[in-house]
């Protein structure tokens, strides 16, 4: 982050300053031509990320009749109906719901967890602190396509009660993917927030104990507001991810009802034809709440992930 | 904490030792721990709400498992809303709730995801009835034990022998019971070819004079898209059974002839001496976009299922179709694809009874004119008792070409191990199309990846 900073900065040209700027060693790290360089590749590189995104944009908005007659590089054929029938022919209003009432849950239940361990690891010394945050690390390394079969297996033979998911196992049930996003995402929440502690002053916790504050109330009345920026970046973050988890939805979830958005989105394909501006328009769709999140959080966000990150 | 997490590790290294062992057997195994853990997950929320009165108004398993107040759940491969093979299939479940006073649920998923999961589904919690297909597939679910033996439910009325053929599994037992299907043929437009004179082909030779006549009218003969790497099997199975014959394609197909043998290499050297005539470069064209070019008129005729139309539906009324003349006399042009869709009984399901007794309807004249009934589009139903009057003229002529043929295949990756058509056929094909010469190279590394997959 920082180092796209420093380049934006070393990029603006000094306006009308009638002083002398300091004058730039030549050859320095970022000189002026060298600068240029830098912003014509990363134009080059945003543009290459755009692109596709912006051809889908594009194309969501075209007849499928007209691009599949004239080709995707023509030009013509503009229309909205693509977004009226993916969102009713996706079914999308209910599968948003299953999206939200996953997410939710398992990313307040995530940031809850891990501000805890984050709490103990940070400010108590035991001996098992580095092996315990290793542990939450080292899991967070693991693919989850490795623990497909065990974590299938497992939650198939944990019963539920009929009320709380009609399979009577916690296959088929939110509960499972709510319990699997928590699991996979608590690793590197855990470690973002147990730095993030570690930065604040050891002095206010010594004037805390003083005063006579319980463990209990150290966290939660003292360290919980310190570390809201942190926590708004995770929930920004985590929300982005759990939303946009496909994987093990379509493993957990057997109920077409019950998926989330991301995987209703396999809904607008049909056996054999596919009608990809159909389908384009059902991704704007899928991916604006995660957009909508990222840009109103953006502040955060940024000033959240990078306080943690220079130690002065 | 800590006791959690070491609790999760424990049970998983248990769990992945049970993984390691074949499938039917830890199937059977845990499924017999699946109803343990239902009877004691039954008990413990007992003790959580208090009372199993509560339980019983909304648990699934109350309830006569048969005929009147019954509930059976039918897994539908197909999305909410996704056109006309949705209707059908609720037309068909809405019909059979009616007449037998069930409770039918449906439970729609998309064709994909539904295909895609379908070890995860019949391992888990299935439904009692869902959609499936014939051939292979299906012989491979009942091997393993997650489908249901159906033969007590057969014979049914109006199903002949063919049918009741793919519905039979390796051990003689049917386990399936099939409501449609569509054949695979040539595909052209009838303006086109009136135009310019052309009959479909009655021989080899016509066919080869008709496609070096399109090529001198400057029309590509024959369109062909191979990006997503199934359509191109289905010109390997027709020149396979035109030049080997249907019983040796089958036997290839189940993994009991040699990949690098002579014949398979003669269906490649056929195939090579055909693709002047196709559409070049095939990999960089969806069927969609192959379609389309037939539908321009740029190529003269294509090789795929009846589903050709969804791509070209301006001109639907304007296709016709006729089968792939015969390349070898002695084999002549008695068999095609033609893959056959219907039902199975998952073996995890809850309700046995009542989902034998549901397949056994779904393969009845009375459930495929439900079906045609209730949507815009009919199907082509496999039942001889089934009402015609909604087939438009493609299906009435489908209908009589798959009852004139001999021997159905049910396309490559229904005939096949799944693993097989898709990780070794699919690159296979697509690498034989992009170099033709090198068919020795091709075949021996099928063969070899055959091997392992077979044993």
């Amino acid at each position: 982050m920082s180092g796209i900073d420093s380049v934006l900065v070393a990029t603006v040209p000094p306006l009308g300053d009638k002083q002398a700027p300091p004058k730039r060693k030549e050859g320095g790290v970022l000189s002026k031509r060298r600068g240029a360089l830098v912003t014509v590749i990363i134009a080059l590189l945003a543009l290459a990320w755009l692109f596709p995104l912006l051809w889908a944009l594009i194309n969501s908005f075209r007849e499928y009749e007209y691009t599949q007659a004239n080709g995707y590089l023509s030009f013509g054929g503009w229309t909205t109906s693509n977004y009226e029938q993916a969102w009713t022919q996706g079914n999308f209003g209910l599968h948003m719901k299953n999206s939200l009432l996953i997410t939710v849950p398992a990313v307040v239940l995530t940031l809850w967890l891990s501000s805890m361990v984050a709490f103990v690891l940070a400010r108590f010394s035991y001996r098992f602190n580095l092996a315990l945050l290793g542990v939450f690390l080292a899991a967070n390394l693991l693919p989850p396509q490795a623990l497909l079969i065990p974590v299938f297996r497992m939650f198939r033979e944990i019963p539920l009660p009929y009320f709380m998911s009609d399979s009577g196992s916690m296959l088929n049930s939110f509960w499972a993917l709510i319990l699997v996003n928590t699991a996979f995402q608590m690793g590197f929440c855990t470690f973002v927030l147990s730095n993030y502690m570690k930065t604040l002053p050891y002095e206010i916790y010594e004037s805390a104990e003083l005063d006579g504050a319980s463990v209990w109330r150290q966290y939660w009345q003292l360290t919980m507001p310190l570390v809201r920026p942190a926590l708004a970046a995770l929930a920004t973050l985590q929300v982005t991810w759990v939303y946009n988890e496909f994987f093990w939805a379509t493993v957990l979830i057997q109920q077409g009802d019950k998926l989330p958005v991301t995987s209703a989105l396999n809904n607008l394909r049909g056996q054999f034809f596919t009608d990809t501006n159909l389908v384009a328009a059902g991704s704007i769709i899928v991916a604006l709440p995660v957009l909508v999140v990222f840009f109103a959080l953006q502040k955060q966000f940024v000033s959240g992930l990078t306080l943690g990150s220079t130690k002065g | 904490m800590l006791c959690i997490l070491v609790g999760f590790c424990l049970q998983e290294a248990f769990v992945s030792r049970t993984t390691s062992t074949a499938i039917p057997r830890s199937t059977v195994a845990t499924m017999a721990a699946t109803r343990r853990n239902v009877l004691r997950g039954i008990g413990l929320s007992g003790l959580a709400v208090g009372g199993a009165s509560l339980l019983a108004a909304c648990g699934g398993d109350s309830g006569p498992a048969t005929g009147s107040g019954a509930t059976v759940k039918f897994g539908i491969n197909e999305a909410e809303g996704s056109g006309p093979a949705y209707d059908r299939l609720k037309a068909i479940a809405a019909a059979y709730g009616k007449e037998s006073d069930t409770e039918v649920k449906l439970n729609a998923v998309d064709h994909n995801t539904f295909q895609e999961s379908i070890n995860t589904y019949l391992q888990g919690t299935p439904d009692d009835v869902f959609t499936w297909f014939a051939g292979f597939r299906m012989a491979q679910f009942a091997e393993a034990g997650l489908i249901s033996d159906v033969s007590d439910q057969w014979p049914i009325d109006g199903l002949n022998d063919s049918f009741k053929q793919a519905a039979t599994a390796p051990d003689g037992k049917q386990y399936f019971v099939p409501v449609s299907y569509y054949p695979w043929a040539l595909f052209y437009r009838k303006s086109i070819f009136e135009k310019n004179g052309w009959a479909p082909p009655e021989s080899n030779n016509d066919f080869m004079e008709l496609m070096k006549d399109m090529q001198g009218k400057g029309i590509t003969p024959i369109a062909f898209g191979d990006k997503d790497g199934w359509p191109a099997m289905g010109t390997f199975d027709i020149l396979n059974m035109r030049l080997n014959g249907f019983d040796y394609h089958m036997s290839l197909m189940a993994g009991e002839e040699k990949w690098d043998s002579d014949e398979v290499k003669g269906v490649f050297e056929t195939w090579r001496t055909l693709l002047p005539y196709h559409q070049a470069d095939p990999l960089g064209r969806t069927w969609q976009e192959a379609a389309t070019s037939m539908g321009k008129g740029e190529s003269g005729m294509y090789l795929l299922g009846t589903f050709v139309v969804d791509a070209i539906a301006d001109q639907a009324d304007d296709i016709d179709f006729f089968t792939f003349p015969e390349l070898d006399s002695a084999i002549g042009a008695d068999a095609l694809d033609a893959p056959i869709d219907g039902f199975c009984v998952a073996s995890a399901g809850k309700n046995q009874e009542a989902g034998k007794a549901m397949a056994k309807w779904l393969g009845s004249a009375a459930a495929a004119d439900a079906g045609n009934a209730g949507a815009d589009a009919p199907f082509i139903a496999a039942n001889e008792g089934a009402s015609t009057s909604s087939y438009n003229d493609l299906q009435k002529k489908s209908a009589e070409v798959v009852g004139a043929a001999a021997n159905i295949a049910q396309f490559m990756d229904r005939d096949t191990n799944a693993d097989f058509a898709n990780t070794v056929m699919i690159p296979s094909i697509q690498a034989f199309l992009k170099d033709p010469d090198d068919i020795d190279g091709v075949t021996a590394s099928i063969q070899e990846q055959a091997a392992s997959i077979f044993g």
